[in-house]
C-alpha cells in the first residue's frame, strides 16, 4: 500500500530526474556550435514497481545520464567520402597551378607560349630560306630560339619549383598525421579503460573528432577491436594506430625526393593512391608533375638534337663545313632537358643555312631545318602536335579532377546532411524539450507543495495550523 | 524525420559556389575569352595549337613572299634587258651579214657588239642587296668575268649550278634562282660565247663564220626567253600562294576566334542569372537565420 511518504519520495526522484534532463538540454545548447559534439537525449528509465500485497506500484523515473545520438557506420562512410574527396581537392588545387604554366595563347602573335615560340623559331628558318646570307633574318632565327629555350627552360623551372613545395607540403601534412594518431591512442586506451562496453561519450566524440581530422589528410581504415578499442591502418594496411599505441610515420630524402616510411616500408606509393590530403599532393608530386615534366624534357630533347644535327650538317657564313657548331646546349639525356634548354651560340653568322660544301648563297639547310617543323621528329610527333597533345593529355586530366571534385563535394556534403541530421544540435529541439522539462519540473514541484499540505493535514488530524 | 540542424551552413557553400561561378564568367566577361585554362576545354586548348601554329606559318610565309618577290623581280628585270639587248644584237649581225657593208663598218658593228656584250655580263653580274642573282651558290662574288687577251674573247663562270628553293605551307617548292651557268654558258645555247664570237668575227673587216653565229645567237635568245619563263612562274605562284596563305589565315584566325572567345551575349545572361540566384539565396539565409523557438519562450 502506498504511503504519503512514498509519494514524497517518489516526486522527489522526479525533480532529481528533471534535473538531470535540464543539464543534458543546457549541455547541448552549450555545445550547439560545436562541429565535433554529438546530441545527447537524456536517458529516462521507469523506476522498477514494488509490490505490495499483489499490488504493483510505481515508484517514479530515474534519468541516467545523456546518451550521444551517433551511427558508427555512417560516420565511418563520411570518413572514407572525406579521404577521396580531401584527395581530389588537394591534386586540383595542384593541377590549377600547374595548367597556369600552359595557358592558352589567344592570338598567334602572343608571347610566352611554348606554342607559339615552335612555330616562330621554325618560321624564321622558313624566312631565311628567301635570303640565305641576310643578317637580319639569321637574327631572327637565333633570338626566337632563345625565347623558345627560355620559355621550356622556364617551364620546368616552376614545375619543378612546384614539386618541391609540394614535397614540403606532404612532409607538414605528415606531421599533423602523426600527431593525430597519438592522440586517437590515447583517447583509445581511456575508452578502453572507462567505458568497454557502450558509447563512450564525450570521449567518443573526441576519438570521432580525431578520425575526421585524420581523414581529411590520410587514407584510414578502421578497424573495431575489443573492449571498444580501435585500430587505424592506413588505405595499404600499414598500422598507424593500434588501441594504445601509435606508430609515427617517418620520412626520409629519396634521390632528393622525400620519401615516407612506416618501420621500414616505404609506403610513398601507398600513400599516393590512398587518399586525403596527402594522397592529393604525392599523386601531384610524383605522377602529374614528372609526366608534365617528362613530356617537355623529350620535346627540349627533340628539338634541341635535331636543330643540332643540322646546323652541323651545313655550311655556315663563314665557311665552316659540316662543323658549324650547335644551336642549343647539347642534351646528353632526354631527362632534365627541359631545364637545361638554352641557345648556346651567339654569332648569326655561324647558322649552317647552307648545305654542305654548297656557298654561301644556298639555302638548302635552312630548308631542312624548317621542314624538321613538319617531320615526326618526337615520339613520331611533330614539334606542334606534341606539344597540342601535351596541353589536351593535361587539359584532361584537370578536367576530369574538376568533375570529379564536384561530384565527391556533393556527395560529402550528403553524407554530412545525414550524419548531422542525427547527431547535430536542433536548437529548436532544445527549446521545445527545456520547455518540456520546466513544466515536468514545475508539476513535479507542484505535486510535491500539494503533498506536502496533505501530510501536514495528516499530522493535525483535521485541526487546522497547528502543523503547516 | 529528423532534419539537418545546420541546413543554413550548407545554404552558404552555395553561396560560395554562386561566387564562384560569378567570377569566372566575370573573368571571361574582362578577358573576353572563354577558355582561360586548359582544363576549361582541353579539346579546343589543342586545336588552339594547331590552328595558332598554321595561323602563324601564314602570316611569316607572307612576310617571306615578300623578300623573295624582291629577287626574283631584279632576276625577272634583269633576264628582260638581257632579251633586248640580245634582239638589238641579232638585228647589227643580220646588217653585217647581208654582204653590203665594208670593212670599216663591220669594225664599228663588231665594237658595238663589244658593247652590248659588255651590258649582257654586267646583268649577268646583277646583285640585289649585295648578293649575286646568277651565281648559284656562290653569291658574294660576281659570278661572270671576261677574259680580252684571246681572241675570242673568253667568259669563265665563278658561281656553282646551286639551284635554291622556297617551301610554302602547303609543302610546294618555289624555285627562287636560276643559276647563271644555265642561261648564260650553257653548252647549247651560250650567250656569251656567242657573242664574243660575233664580236671576233666582224672584228678582222669580215663576216666570218657570222652567219652561223647569228643563227646561234637566236637560239640563244630563245633559250634565255625559255628561263625567263621560270622565274615568272616563280613569282605568279609566290603571289598565289601568298594570297592563299592570306586567306587561309584569316578564316582560321575567324575558327580560332569562335573557338576561344567568350559568347559575350551568353555570358552576360549567364551572369545575370547568377546575379539574380545569389540575391535570392542571400535573402532566403537572412530570413532563416531569424526565428527560433527560443524567441517564443517566456519564464
Amino acid at each position: 500500500m502506498g504511503t504519503i511518504n512514498s509519494a514524497m519520495a517518489l516526486i522527489s526522484g522526479a525533480l532529481d530526474a528533471d534535473q538531470v534532463a535540464l543539464n543534458v538540454t543546457s549541455n547541448n545548447v552549450a555545445n550547439a556550435s560545436n562541429q565535433s559534439y554529438t546530441r545527447e537525449v537524456p536517458n529516462w528509465s521507469e523506476n522498477q514497481p514494488i509490490y505490495i500485497n499483489g499490488m504493483a506500484q510505481g515508484t517514479g523515473v530515474t534519468v541516467t545520464g545523456g546518451v550521444s545520438q551517433r551511427d558508427r557506420v555512417l560516420n565511418q562512410r563520411l570518413d572514407q567520402q572525406q579521404q577521396l574527396s580531401a584527395s581530389s581537392t588537394s591534386l586540383l588545387a595542384a593541377l590549377t597551378t600547374l595548367q597556369s604554366s600552359f595557358t592558352p595563347a589567344s592570338s598567334s602573335t602572343s608571347t610566352g607560349n611554348i606554342g607559339n615560340d615552335i612555330t616562330s623559331f621554325f618560321d624564321a628558318y622558313t624566312q631565311l630560306e628567301s635570303s640565305p646570307t641576310s643578317n637580319p633574318l639569321r637574327q631572327s632565327v637565333l633570338s626566337s630560339a632563345t625565347a623558345l629555350a627560355g620559355d621550356i627552360s622556364s617551364t620546368a623551372a616552376s614545375l619543378n619549383a612546384q614539386q618541391s613545395s609540394l614535397d614540403q607540403s606532404a612532409t607538414t601534412v605528415v606531421a599533423q598525421v602523426n600527431a593525430l594518431t597519438a592522440s586517437l591512442a590515447q583517447v583509445t586506451q581511456q575508452i578502453q579503460s572507462l567505458s568497454p562496453n557502450q558509447d563512450a561519450g564525450t570521449l567518443e566524440d573526441q576519438r570521432q573528432s580525431d578520425l575526421s581530422q585524420l581523414s581529411q589528410l590520410i587514407g584510414i581504415n578502421q578497424i573495431t577491436t575489443e573492449n571498444n578499442g580501435l585500430s587505424v591502418t592506413t588505405t595499404g594496411g600499414q598500422l598507424l594506430a593500434s588501441e594504445g599505441a601509435s606508430f609515427p610515420i617517418t620520412s626520409g630524402s629519396v634521390n632528393g625526393v622525400t620519401h615516407f616510411f612506416l618501420g621500414a616500408t616505404d609506403i610513398t606509393s601507398a600513400l599516393a593512391s590512398g587518399g586525403g590530403q596527402l594522397g592529393g599532393l604525392l599523386t601531384a608530386r610524383d605522377q602529374s608533375i614528372p609526366s608534365t615534366l617528362a613530356s617537355l624534357d623529350q620535346l627540349a630533347y627533340g628539338i634541341s638534337t635535331q636543330v643540332n644535327t643540322v646546323n652541323n650538317a651545313g655550311t655556315d657564313l663563314d665557311g665552316d663545313n659540316g662543323n658549324a657548331g650547335n644551336i642549343f646546349n647539347a642534351p646528353t639525356q632526354v631527362a632534365g632537358s627541359a631545364a637545361a634548354m638554352a641557345v648556346v651560340l651567339t654569332d648569326p653568322n655561324k647558322i649552317a643555312a647552307a648545305g654542305l660544301g654548297q656557298g654561301t648563297g644556298d639555302d638548302s639547310n635552312a630548308l631542312a631545318a624548317a621542314n624538321l617543323a613538319t617531320q615526326g621528329i618526337i615520339n613520331g610527333q611533330t614539334p606542334s602536335e606534341f606539344y597540342s597533345n601535351l596541353v589536351s593529355t593535361l587539359g584532361a586530366v584537370v578536367s576530369e579532377t574538376t568533375t570529379q571534385n564536384t561530384a565527391l563535394t556533393a556527395s560529402v556534403t550528403q553524407l554530412q546532411t545525414q550524419v548531422s541530421s542525427l547527431s547535430g544540435v536542433s536548437l529548436d529541439d532544445e527549446a521545445s524539450n527545456l520547455e518540456e522539462f520546466q513544466r515536468s519540473y514545475q508539476a513535479a514541484s507542484q505535486t510535491f507543495t500539494i503533498l506536502n499540505s496533505i501530510m501536514a493535514s495528516a499530522l493535525n488530524l483535521g485541526v487546522e495550523t497547528a502543523v503547516s | 524525420m529528423r532534419v539537418d540542424p545546420f541546413y543554413v551552413v550548407n545554404l552558404s557553400s552555395s553561396l560560395d559556389q554562386t561566387q564562384a561561378s560569378e567570377e569566372q564568367l566575370t573573368q571571361e566577361l574582362s578577358s573576353g575569352l572563354r577558355v582561360t585554362s586548359i582544363g576549361d576545354d582541353p579539346v579546343a586548348a589543342a586545336q588552339n595549337v594547331q590552328l595558332l601554329n598554321t595561323i602563324q606559318q601564314d602570316d611569316s610565309f607572307t612576310q617571306t613572299t615578300s623578300l623573295a618577290q624582291g629577287m626574283l623581280q631584279v632576276t625577272d628585270s634583269a633576264l628582260g634587258s638581257v632579251v633586248t639587248q640580245l634582239n638589238q644584237a641579232i638585228s647589227k649581225a643580220d646588217q653585217a651579214n647581208n654582204g653590203t657593208l665594208n670593212s670599216s663598218d663591220l669594225k664599228a658593228i663588231s665594237n658595238e657588239l663589244a658593247g652590248i656584250r659588255d651590258e649582257v655580263l654586267s646583268l649577268a653580274n646583277t646583285n640585289y642587296q649585295g648578293q649575286y642573282v646568277f651565281g648559284g651558290s656562290q653569291t658574294g662574288t660576281a659570278p661572270f668575268t671576261l677574259n680580252n687577251t684571246t681572241t675570242p674573247a673568253t667568259v669563265s663562270y665563278n658561281g656553282d649550278s646551286d639551284v635554291n628553293t622556297l617551301v610554302s605551307p602547303t609543302g610546294q617548292s618555289i624555285q627562287l634562282n636560276l643559276p647563271g651557268n644555265q642561261v648564260f654558258t650553257s653548252s647549247t645555247a651560250n650567250v656569251l660565247g656567242t657573242l664574243n664570237n660575233l664580236v671576233a668575227d666582224y672584228a678582222s673587216g669580215t663576216a666570218g663564220s657570222g652567219v652561223a653565229d647569228t643563227a646561234a645567237l637566236t637560239t640563244a635568245l630563245n633559250f634565255v626567253s625559255q628561263q625567263r619563263v621560270t622565274i615568272d612562274n616563280s613569282i605568279t605562284r609566290l603571289n598565289d600562294d601568298s594570297s592563299a596563305a592570306t586567306e587561309e589565315a584569316t578564316q582560321l584566325t575567324a575558327v580560332q576566334t569562335n573557338l576561344m572567345q567568350a559568347d559575350i551575349p551568353g555570358v552576360s545572361t549567364q551572369l545575370s542569372l547568377v546575379q539574380s540566384q545569389q540575391s535570392a539565396l542571400i535573402n532566403v539565409i537572412a530570413s532563416l537565420g531569424q526565428g527560433s523557438l527560443f524567441d517564443k519562450l517566456e519564464d
